[in-house]
């Protein structure tokens, strides 16, 4: 297959998403924007929790930190989005690499992995909802300028619709271009046997390292998204565990470690948990957890590998069927 | 010059059981060397040693005059001193290429360089048929060659083999004998643990024996296999050495 294939379809994909405004109405524009965004956090996620198999269940922590850094130095020093997009980007870089750096060397993995990474974002909610120059509980809501990209601020939803796209379409890209090279194949290693990544020369605590960092920092993106959209943050709407495990669900379900797992991810299950909590919302609180964790247990039983998992395995098996059987029976046991 | 390799008193303990007992010895540039001995006598944990797998609890290892003791794997790996594992150790949900185009990525970071080197170093090994197959769905024996490819394509100066041949049947061992003879040929030394006296005898230039941990004989294949305390070593085992 041609290399440049898999770009390509990013880019054609994408441009067809944008002529979505011209069809759908503006409750679904909502949803779509909310579709965006979190198949972004999804892709972002993907990198820590997919590529290098280190099931983070904080990565709300990076969404929180981007969030409130842009919601603060907005509202706080009058400063544009922009700005707060680059302190955000740093801050969350720092706090990965750090965070990163005490989990990994010390080599906590799998379940001890998970703990940690939750702790650390319950904390965040609970730090955050007792500052009071970040709103305490209650947040901060942000002030509408006007339709501007300077303010990263837009009247209608079509402004963040097309900014989303950018970013998913974005992120992808980033996503196909890595796989090709030496990190991403390391981050796999690491995910596949740590013992054999390491006796083939893979750095496995720096591989985590950076990988917490790209994770995290994207992260941090989505959040100062997220606070653009919504004009408000609150310690539960972006730190905290239902955003944490919002965040890994849809890669979860669309196809870890794959390029396009989560959007597919967030594509089927953000309408289906936006409608759901209309519905049940108010009549049921928790509603949305528990349709998480059916799903979650759902796609581990079923399809361990997710929807493109699936995807891939069917398409294998239609084409062994349509191989000769020469092709498989020629193996190196001959030799 | 100085050696390839110096062991000095190397000693792993694992609580009260000493797995590696001061072991002291030297490999030269280009050598084989068969290092033998009975099961549980500690050749496993002296090449987690050598690798950087394991730490020793005391003892230096010099490679190319350079202490790696304590060094990490990676660290060591890419210093030029491979090894591959008795209990083989795939990256199950990848295919065979890109298991071994790991190992390539040490001496390159792109991905198709490194994907190149992985085919060339499958072909050696004989698994090209099995280049797009995920390692998860390869047999045993392919593990074994997937092993060394992998060893290989980080370019290795000294590769350590344990237990290539074991399992494998006669003319297997034939092959595998062929490859690894070729191997010293290029110029990359060897060291091999083996059970297969047959593979070792062949192909090792000189034989260290250690029982219980420590140094018991060392010599040619023939000065080896007749000398008495190996045979007291390996009695109970008598089949697998005559
Ligand atoms: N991680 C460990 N913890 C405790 N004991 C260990 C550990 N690794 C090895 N041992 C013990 O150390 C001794 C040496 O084991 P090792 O695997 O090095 O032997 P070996 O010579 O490779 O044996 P074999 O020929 O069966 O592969 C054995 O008694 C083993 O049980
Ligand atoms: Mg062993």
């Amino acid at each position: 297959m041609n290399l440049k294939m898999p770009y390509i379809r990013i880019v054609v994909i994408g441009a067809l998403i944008c002529l979505l405004p011209l069809v759908l109405s503006t409750f679904y524009m909502h949803i779509a924007v909310l579709v965006l965004i979190w198949a972004f956090l999804a892709c972002a996620w993907n990198i820590i929790g997919g590529y290098a198999g280190q099931h983070s269940l904080g990565n709300g922590l990076y969404m929180g930190i981007g969030a409130y850094t842009v919601a603060y130095l907005v509202n706080r020093f009058n400063l544009t989005p922009w700005v707060g997009l680059v302190v955000a980007i740093i801050l969350s870089a720092a706090a990965a690499a750090f965070i990163g750096w005490i989990v990994f060397r010390y080599a906590l993995k799998g379940a001890y992995f998970a703990l940690v990474t939750i702790a650390l974002t319950e904390a965040a909610v609970y730090v955050v909802s007792n500052i009071p120059a970040l709103g305490g509980a209650g947040g901060m809501q942000m002030e509408y300028r006007g339709n501007s990209l300077a303010y990263m601020q837009f009247a209608g939803q079509n402004g963040y619709f097309y900014m989303g796209v950018v970013l998913v379409v974005f992120i992808l890209l980033l996503t196909q271009w890595y796989k090709r090279k030496r990190f991403f194949y390391q981050l796999i290693a690491v995910r596949e046997n740590e013992d054999a990544a390491e006796a083939l020369g893979v750095d496995t605590v720096k591989a985590k390292i950076k990988a917490n960092v790209m994770s995290g920092v994207l992260c941090a993106v989505g959040g100062v998204f997220y606070a653009q959209y919504f004009l408000y943050v609150g310690p539960r709407s972006v730190f905290g565990e239902v955003v944490s495990v919002q965040i890994l669900i849809y890669a979860i379900v669309g196809g870890l470690g794959t390029t396009w797992g989560p959007v597919v991810g967030a594509v089927l299950l953000v309408p289906l948990s936006e409608i759901t909590r209309g519905q049940l919302g108010n009549s049921f609180p928790g509603s949305q957890l528990l349709l998480y964790g059916l799903v979650m247990v759902l796609t581990m039983m079923f399809m361990p590998f997710g929807i493109m998992g699936l995807a891939d395995r069917l398409r294998q098996r239609w084409q062994h069927r349509s191989a000769t059987p020469l092709v498989d029976s020629q193996g190196g046991e001959a030799s | 010059m100085t050696a390839m390799l110096e062991v000095r008193g190397l000693t792993r303990r694992f609580g009260g059981l000493v797995a590696v007992n001061d072991l002291t010895f030297e490999v030269n540039e280009g050598e084989m060397i068969g290092l033998i001995g009975p099961n549980g006598s500690g050749k496993t944990t002296t090449f987690s040693m050598l690798s950087g797998a394991l730490r020793p609890s005391s003892g230096t290892i010099a490679f190319n005059g350079e202490r790696i003791e304590g060094l990490k794997a990676n660290k060591v790996c890419r210093k030029g001193l491979a090894r591959t594992f008795q209990v083989v150790q795939p990256f199950p949900d990848i295919t065979a290429t890109e298991n071994v185009m790991i190992g390539a990525f040490v001496n390159t970071g792109g991905g198709r360089q490194a994907e190149a080197k992985a085919r060339e170093e499958l072909e050696r090994v004989g698994l090209t048929p099995k280049a797009d197959t995920l390692a998860k769905e390869l047999t045993l024996l392919q593990l074994k060659r997937l092993e060394i490819a992998k060893a290989l394509a980080t370019e290795p100066k000294l590769l350590l083999l344990d237990e290539v041949a074991a399992g494998l049947t006669s003319t297997e061992v034939d092959v595998m004998l062929k490859l690894v003879r070729q191997l010293n040929t290029e110029g990359i030394t060897c060291i091999i643990v083996e059970h297969v006296m047959r593979f070792v005898m062949n192909l090792s230039h000189r034989c260290i024996v250690i029982d219980f941990g420590s140094q018991i004989a060392e010599g040619t294949p023939e000065e080896v296999l007749n000398n008495p305390a190996v045979h007291a070593a390996y009695l109970g085992e008598e089949a697998s050495i005559a």
